[in-house]
């Protein structure tokens, strides 16, 4: 057996191989890779803040994209339009995702289930039809360019390709964060809400409170995706942010583990990746990936990342029992 | 300013258009209350309805509409039974709604690969399908508005009936109200499901056909009258009949009148700002659904 110590230093070490890794690959790789790179880090932001609400808190929220597309505007236009410094535009998505936050939170205490989903699609869609119509300051279907990418000291030319070494401390510390919260009483507390509300009522837990704090940190994490998005395209069109898009943040929490950070991470890069390498189908590309999620769906509900889990347990166990047999 | 108007115009169209969101409404309800889940799949069906119809045995085939259109069921049934057999039934055995929503929405991102594979990406009509038009004082009354209200209602009225006349309906509903009681008393719940999709998938495939004169036959032909007939079942009250009828008609009026107070273009507003009143005012809609 580990010690808990031994364990998070293994942990660590294996976090930081990964982070190796992930930047060699970037570095050895070709443009077309690296943006696909780049979709990843804002992708796992995303992804993470739709854990707390769909994984955590069991709420289903099909208005990702809504909260993506209020980011990546609002951020566009304070850069541009009121000519913001991108930092000082990036605190403004506090502000965005505690507004949405509680726009959505309060409905979601009195629905369940679909009819929550039904108001998270609508909100979704409403959001799109704004900054379809309200020409003026979306600049409607003719899409909203050139936004500022925000400027460090190690990087300040606006190149596409060192922007990525920014996301990715950015997605470094969502997940982190994410991390720290799943384990903390508080995400102990989200599951709670999600598995037994009843009980979780009667042990002392405030539901109404931790709805509203679920949904404003999924809203604050998307807000955030979305500056990422926005920083990292420079462009944004209304017709990209439809229900599709949302539909995809739960298909990587549904195919990578619903509920814990490494299962985030581990969909969004399959749901980011796979239809990518299966493009050589051609026009099927897409319908395989969808039948893909599917067999998962039905199959594996659970997702991937507990199989993962229970793999390395029996390896280490079979280890173990070697080891007291040769002793 | 509105002097000019001729508001019975609206009032045709919007109870036309609110005709087809209740035919939406009512093929939600049916699967909500067989299996407790909601088909996000529904777009879908009603388009490879229309493909089915218009693309394979009007224009391929080159059939007479009535044999069509009796073809077009037919399918529809028996592939609703296939998905029912495949895809709804495990779903709906697992832990969380929330997996079996998604399952649902990746059946349908298939179904529409499926068309666009099958059919191609262009949009097509099928000319000649209730293309004609009678006008009725001022009024302008398209054809397929009466075909699809004339046939709303025997839709409506025929499911009462079934629900309420046969052995079949009535052991559905058992099956919605209480599955596990259902299956003490002797009911096949898996059969009774299969059956309820099937009658749903039929429906679609109606709904389909009639949507064929409104907008060309496309992929996305749906999209919307999909979206607003879930609207249209939440301000109707969720799982209840009658309610979905409402619903859809309010939607349509409202939807129609607005467009007299704002911009056309916030035309496809109005029901999500509805919807999401009522979610806040009044959740169980209009008529409150009975189902425990």
């Amino acid at each position: 057996m580990l010690t808990m110590k031994k364990k998070t230093i293994v942990q660590l070490i294996a976090w930081a191989v990964a982070l190796a890794a992930v930047l060699i690959v970037f570095k050895s790789s070709n443009v077309y890779i690296q943006s696909i790179m780049n979709m990843l880090m804002y992708n796992i932001v995303l992804v993470l803040g739709l854990n707390f609400i769909t994984g955590l808190t069991g709420q289903m929220n099909l208005g990702t994209v809504g909260m993506l597309a209020l980011g990546a505007y609002t951020y566009g236009i304070l850069t541009v339009t009121a000519g913001w410094n991108p930092w000082v535009a990036l605190f403004a998505m506090f502000a965005v995702g505690f507004a949405v936050g509680r726009l959505l939170g309060y409905p979601s205490l009195r629905l369940k289930g679909f009819y929550l989903s039904l108001t998270t699609i609508g909100f979704g869609e409403i959001i799109r039809l704004l900054a379809t119509n309200i020409e003026p300051l979306t600049g409607g279907t003719m899409g909203f360019g050139n936004i500022k990418r925000l400027s460090t000291w190690f990087y300040t030319s606006q190149a596409k390709s060192d922007y990525f070494y920014l996301l990715l401390a950015f997605a470094v510390a969502a997940i982190v964060i994410a991390n720290r919260i799943v384990n903390s009483k508080w995400g102990r507390a989200f599951k709670a809400v999600r598995d037994n509300p009843e009980a979780a009522e009667a042990s002392g837990i405030n539901i109404s409170r931790l709805k509203i704090q679920a949904f404003t940190l999924a809203a604050i994490y998307a807000a955030f995706g979305g500056a990422m998005y926005a920083g990292y395209n420079t462009y944004l069109n209304p017709s990209g942010f439809t229900l599709e898009y949302s539909q995809n943040y739960v298909a990587m929490l549904m195919i990578g583990g619903i509920g814990t950070v490494p299962g985030c991470i581990i969909g969004a890069t399959i749901v980011t990746i796979l239809p990518e390498m299966l493009r050589k189908f051609a026009d099927y590309y897409w319908i395989m990936f969808c039948t893909v999620c599917i067999v998962m769906a039905i199959l594996v509900p659970d997702g991937l990342w507990p199989l993962i889990k229970k793999l390395f347990a029996r390896l280490s166990n079979s280890a173990q029992k070697r080891k007291a047999k040769v002793a | 300013m509105f002097a000019n108007l001729n508001l019975m115009q609206f009032v045709v169209t919007g109870i036309a258009m609110g005709f087809i969101y209740s035919l939406v409404a009512t093929e939600y309800t049916l699967i909500y209350n067989a299996t407790g889940l909601v088909n996000f799949a529904h777009e879908s069906f009603i388009v490879l309805g229309a493909y089915l119809f218009g693309g394979t045995f009007v224009r391929a085939l080159g059939l007479p509409f009535w044999l069509a259109i009796l073809l077009t069921i037919v399918c529809m049934a028996v592939f609703g039974i296939i998905v029912s057999m495949i895809v709804l039934n495990p779903l709906r055995n697992l832990q969380f709604i929330t997996y079996a929503m998604f399952g649902t929405m990746m059946l349908s991102r298939i179904l529409t690969e499926v068309a666009r594979l099958a059919w191609g990406p262009i949009p097509f009509a099928v000319p000649g399908f209730l293309r004609s038009s009678i006008k009725i004082g001022s009024t302008f009354m398209p054809s397929s508005y009466i075909y699809i209200i004339a046939v709303s209602i025997v839709i409506v009225t025929g499911l009462q009936v079934f629900f309420k006349m046969t052995k079949m309906g009535k052991a559905m509903i058992c099956v919605s109200q209480n599955k596990d009681a259902a299956a003490l008393m002797g009911i096949n719940v898996t059969r009774s499901i299969n059956m309820t999709v099937a009658i749903s998938a039929v429906l679609c495939g109606i709904i389909g056909i009639l949507a064929t004169p409104l907008f060309n036959i496309s992929t996305g032909m749906a999209a919307s009258a999909a979206l607003k007939g879930f609207c249209a079942g939440v301000i109707g009250g969720f799982g209840s009949y009658p309610g979905a009828i409402i619903g859809g008609i309010l939607i349509g009026l409202l939807e129609q009148f607005g467009t007299l107070l704002f911009p056309t273009v916030y035309k496809d507003v109005v029901a999500f700002a509805v919807m999401i009143l009522f979610l806040l005012i009044r959740p169980s809609g209009i008529i409150k659904a009975k189902k425990a």
